[in-house]
C-alpha cells in the first residue's frame, strides 16, 4: 500500500479507508471493494497476514459493521452485507460470487418497509440504513466456501468444515462437516487428522 | 445566478434514457451496462415509476418484451432477462446478483433445440428461432426478493411475500408466505 492509502497496482482510483488495517503481507486487489463501505467503527475491517482480497469480494458494511478476515484466507468473491459483524478466520477459502449477509437491512413487516423504502429515496447516497437486528456471522478457521452459496444472518460455519457451491445455509454447520444443497444440509463428517495423500 | 426549486432529479447516470423507457421523478438508474442488452423496440417497453433504485440492474429486455415496475422499488445489480412481459409491483425489493426471467430461452425438445442452435449461430441466414415458451412473470406490492434468488416463468409472486437468499423460484407464492430453497418451498408466513 503507498502512503496515501491507494494500491500502486489498483484499476480503481480509490483509497484504502483510515479504519481499514490490511496487514503488509496481505493482498489487496482493488479499492472498489471498498467502494460500497461505510462503518465508522474503528477497526472496522482488519485483513490478516497472508491473506488475499481478490477482485470479487465487496465490503458493504454499514455504519457498526465488522469485518476480520484471518491470517492465509483467501477470498476470491464475495459479497459481505454486514451492519454487525462478519468474521472468517485462519486458512478459509472462499470461492466467486459467494454472499454472507448478517442483515436484510429492512424490516420484514411490509408496512414499516414502506417507511424504510420511501425515506430511502429521499437520500444521497440512495443506501439502505439497517433498520433490523444484525446477527453476526462467524466462519471459523479452515473452511472452504463453494462458489454462488449464501450464508444467511446468525449462521456460524464451524472448523474445518465445506459448504458446497449453490449452498444456502440458513443454520449452523458443526465443525468438521460437509454441508450442501438449498437449503444446506449436513451430507458427512470429515475427519480432522486425516490426509489424502499422506 | 438564480436557484429555481428543482424537482427530484432523475434519470440514468450513463447518458439519456433509450426513447422507449419512461421513468417517474426521483428514479435513479445506475451502472454503463444497464441497457447494453436492451432489444425491445415496443413502445414504453421499459416504465418505471417514481422514487425508485435501480442500482446496476441489467435491463435485458427482448424484441417483444415489456417490464413495468411500479413506484419505491430497491434494486442492487438484479438482473432482468424478459422476453415477453415483467409486471412488478411498488415497494419491491431485489437483492444483489438475483435473476427475474419470463423465458426459458431454447425450446426443451431435442430436436427443436438443435434448430435453434443453428438459428442462434453465424451460419445463419435470417431464419426464424423456433417457438420458446414466454409465461409472464408478475411480482405484487411489497415483496422482498434476496441475494442470488432467481424468479423462473410464469410466477407470481404475491403481496408481501419474502424470498429468502439463494431460492430458486419455479411456482406461485401465495400472498405474505416465505420460501426458500431449490426449488422454493413455502417455510411460513412473513411476520
Amino acid at each position: 500500500m503507498n502512503p496515501d492509502r491507494t494500491l500502486p497496482w489498483d484499476w480503481y482510483p480509490g483509497r484504502v479507508p483510515d479504519n481499514v488495517a490490511v496487514d503488509p503481507e496481505a493482498y489487496l486487489e482493488t479499492t472498489y471493494s471498498f467502494h460500497l463501505f461505510r462503518s465508522a467503527a474503528a477497526d472496522a475491517v482488519r485483513i490478516g497476514r497472508g491473506a488475499s482480497i481478490y477482485l470479487g469480494v465487496m465490503f458493504d458494511v454499514g455504519p457498526k459493521g465488522r469485518v476480520s478476515v484471518g491470517e492465509f484466507t483467501l477470498i476470491n468473491g464475495a459479497r459481505i452485507i454486514c451492519d454487525a459483524e462478519v468474521s472468517f478466520g485462519d486458512y478459509c477459502l472462499i470461492s466467486w460470487n459467494t454472499v454472507f449477509m448478517d442483515t436484510c437491512r429492512l424490516p420484514t413487516s411490509a408496512s414499516l418497509r414502506r417507511t424504510e423504502l420511501a425515506s430511502t429515496a429521499s437520500r444521497e447516497p440512495r443506501r439502505l440504513e439497517s433498520t433490523t437486528i444484525a446477527r453476526p456471522i462467524r466462519i471459523e478457521r479452515n473452511v472452504w466456501i463453494g462458489f454462488d452459496a449464501c450464508i444467511l444472518p446468525g449462521v456460524t460455519v464451524g472448523e474445518g468444515s465445506v459448504v458446497g457451491a449453490r449452498s444456502v445455509v440458513v443454520e449452523d454447520v458443526p465443525p468438521f462437516s460437509v454441508a450442501v444443497g438449498n437449503p444446506a444440509r449436513i451430507i458427512r463428517k470429515l475427519d480432522p487428522l486425516k490426509t489424502e495423500n499422506a | 445566478m438564480s436557484t429555481t426549486p428543482s424537482t427530484p432529479a432523475s434519470g440514468w447516470s450513463n447518458g439519456p434514457l433509450p426513447a422507449n423507457v419512461r421513468i417517474g421523478e426521483n428514479t435513479l438508474i445506475t451502472a454503463d451496462y444497464a441497457f447494453k442488452r436492451f432489444r425491445t423496440k415496443q413502445a414504453d417497453a421499459l416504465c418505471i415509476g417514481s422514487h425508485c433504485t435501480m442500482d446496476g440492474v441489467h435491463f435485458a429486455i427482448e424484441q417483444s418484451g415489456r417490464v413495468s415496475i411500479g413506484d419505491y422499488c430497491y434494486f442492487t445489480n438484479a438482473v432482468l432477462l424478459c422476453e415477453l412481459e415483467l409486471r412488478i409491483g411498488n415497494y419491491v425489493v431485489v437483492g444483489w446478483n438475483a435473476t427475474i426471467a419470463d423465458s426459458d430461452f431454447h425450446p426443451l425438445s431435442p430436436a427443436e433445440r438443435i434448430v435453434d442452435a443453428i438459428a442462434c449461430s453465424p451460419l445463419n441466414q435470417g431464419r426464424p428461432r423456433p417457438e420458446i415458451a414466454k409465461r409472464a412473470v408478475v411480482i405484487e406490492d411489497d415483496v422482498w426478493i434476496g441475494p442470488n434468488a432467481t424468479i423462473l416463468k410464469g410466477v407470481r409472486l404475491g403481496a408481501g411475500a419474502w424470498i429468502e437468499a439463494g431460492s430458486l423460484v419455479t411456482r406461485d407464492v401465495p400472498p405474505g408466505s416465505r420460501v426458500l430453497g431449490n426449488p422454493a418451498q413455502i417455510v411460513g408466513e412473513v411476520k
